[in-house]
């Protein structure tokens, strides 16, 4: 693996982790915390991706241990972003979002049965009320979960790919070319 | 405990989750969550954590942190399952929490990077670990600087949902930029020192890796199996 991509690794796990000071200051229901694996993936490929998708968990799973059985949506999200880059998706945000919430579906699909059967739908507090609320409205079980998880992954994945774009797209366009995939992801080339 | 070799510590946190969740509930879950309890009161002189609360013992600051975190998931759990599935959905829970809580208290990154590279693991992954573990602070600094920078140029965070999203735009594009734009800092410090896939390092002071530890990790790996095979006969 060249330097420079081993270099963006740490990075972009920091950006996932960082970024929720922003979201706290909007109090907005989301995460962002696939933001690095999203944008390293976008830069560098799927490899890369999944590399810092992984690391984010390991580290996430410091501060809250329920993070690590998720590492394989973190994987799934490296996968999925790395088709959306190779087919251009990023080059606006009218292309971003909705590959976006392609994901939110992907995503929570994946988790609802890691969720379901490894933590009884209690992850997070938010996750926890909606399937809740879920419940309260007739679903069954596993529904109710899935309904967490939709509820949380949905607008989350779409903000996510849309501000990958808006980052992708404010880089200089030499520093954008340093890495492989940023100008195929951006439908520069 | 903090004098064992970090991949004895690593199985041990690892072990036990995964016996949490193999053993018959909630038999196998509150044996599991007794030891990993007991755990957090012998954290060592290597603890970190949130032990720097003055009149409690670096242990009892484990336990305690280990118990808060686990709580909020006992509350949730009773209001979406009977009791039978909270205690044990439960106390599998508050021992992958135990576990890692206590781990986070013992084991030193240094002495992980130096056991990984004495193994001969390449030093880029051994860069990857710890070069994460000091980004994130660093980071999360910037962000909050960020915030507040942002705010004094009289950006408002609220109103409505679109409002809050330009205001999450503004907060978090100069945070990833100027992170993206460090890696060409990185690529050049790391470059300068010959790092790479596949270059190995001598370690300075690698950890002490007795026969016994290496003995027990294999008997932990070996009972783990056994207990997933005679489950899932």
């Amino acid at each position: 693996m060249p330097v420079r991509l081993l270099a963006l690794i740490p990075v972009a796990v920091a950006i996932s982790l960082a970024l929720s000071a922003a979201v706290d200051a909007v109090a907005l229901p989301l995460f962002l915390d696939t933001t690095g694996t999203i944008l390293a993936t976008t830069l560098a490929g799927p490899a890369v991706g999944v590399a810092v998708g992984v690391l984010t968990s390991a580290v996430n799973t410091l501060r809250n241990p329920t993070f690590w059985p998720f590492v394989v949506v973190q994987i799934i999200v490296a996968l999925y972003a790395g088709l959306a880059a190779r087919a251009g998706l990023f080059r606006s945000l009218r292309t971003a979002v909705p590959a976006g919430l392609g994901l939110g579906v992907i995503a929570s699909l994946t988790s609802t049965p890691i969720s379901y059967f490894v933590f009884g739908c209690t992850t997070t507090g938010g996750i926890a009320l909606t399937t809740a609320l879920g419940k309260a409205l007739g679903l069954p079980p596993l529904g109710a979960c899935f309904f967490g998880s939709f509820v949380s992954d949905f607008g989350d994945k779409a903000v996510t790919f849309a501000l990958v774009a808006a980052v992708l797209h404010g880089l200089p366009r030499r520093t954008a070319a340093r890495f492989p995939l940023a100008l195929r992801a951006m439908g520069a080339t | 405990m903090s004098a064992l070799h970090p991949f004895s510590l690593l199985a041990i946190a690892a072990a036990l989750p995964a016996f949490a969740w193999i053993l018959p509930a909630p038999g196998g879950g509150l044996a599991t969550v007794l030891v990993a309890i007991g755990l957090t009161l012998t954290p060592g002189p290597g603890s970190r954590g949130a032990g720097s609360t003055p009149g409690w013992r670096p242990g009892f600051v484990t336990l305690r942190t280990a118990l808060v975190t686990a709580a909020p998931f006992w509350l949730f759990l009773r209001l979406l399952h009977d009791g039978p599935t909270t205690i044990a959905i439960g106390l599998r829970i508050t021992t992958m929490v135990a576990s890692c809580v206590w781990l986070v208290a013992v084991l030193s990154p240094d002495r992980l990077v130096e056991a990984m590279v004495a193994r001969g693991w390449s030093l880029a992954i051994a860069y990857l670990f710890a070069a994460t573990l000091s980004a994130v602070p660093v980071l999360k600094a910037r962000a909050r600087r960020i915030v507040e920078a942002q705010r004094c140029r009289g950006l408002s965070p609220r109103g409505s949902v679109a409002n809050r999203l330009r205001a999450l735009r503004a907060l978090a594009l100069p945070l990833v930029l100027s992170a993206v734009h460090e890696v060409d800092e990185r690529t050049l410090a790391l470059e300068t020192r010959g790092l790479g896939m596949g270059v190995r390092r001598t370690p300075l002071a690698a950890p002490l890796d007795r026969a016994a530890e290496r003995v027990a990790r294999w008997t932990l790996l070996l009972l783990c199996l056994a207990a997933l095979i005679r489950r899932l006969a």
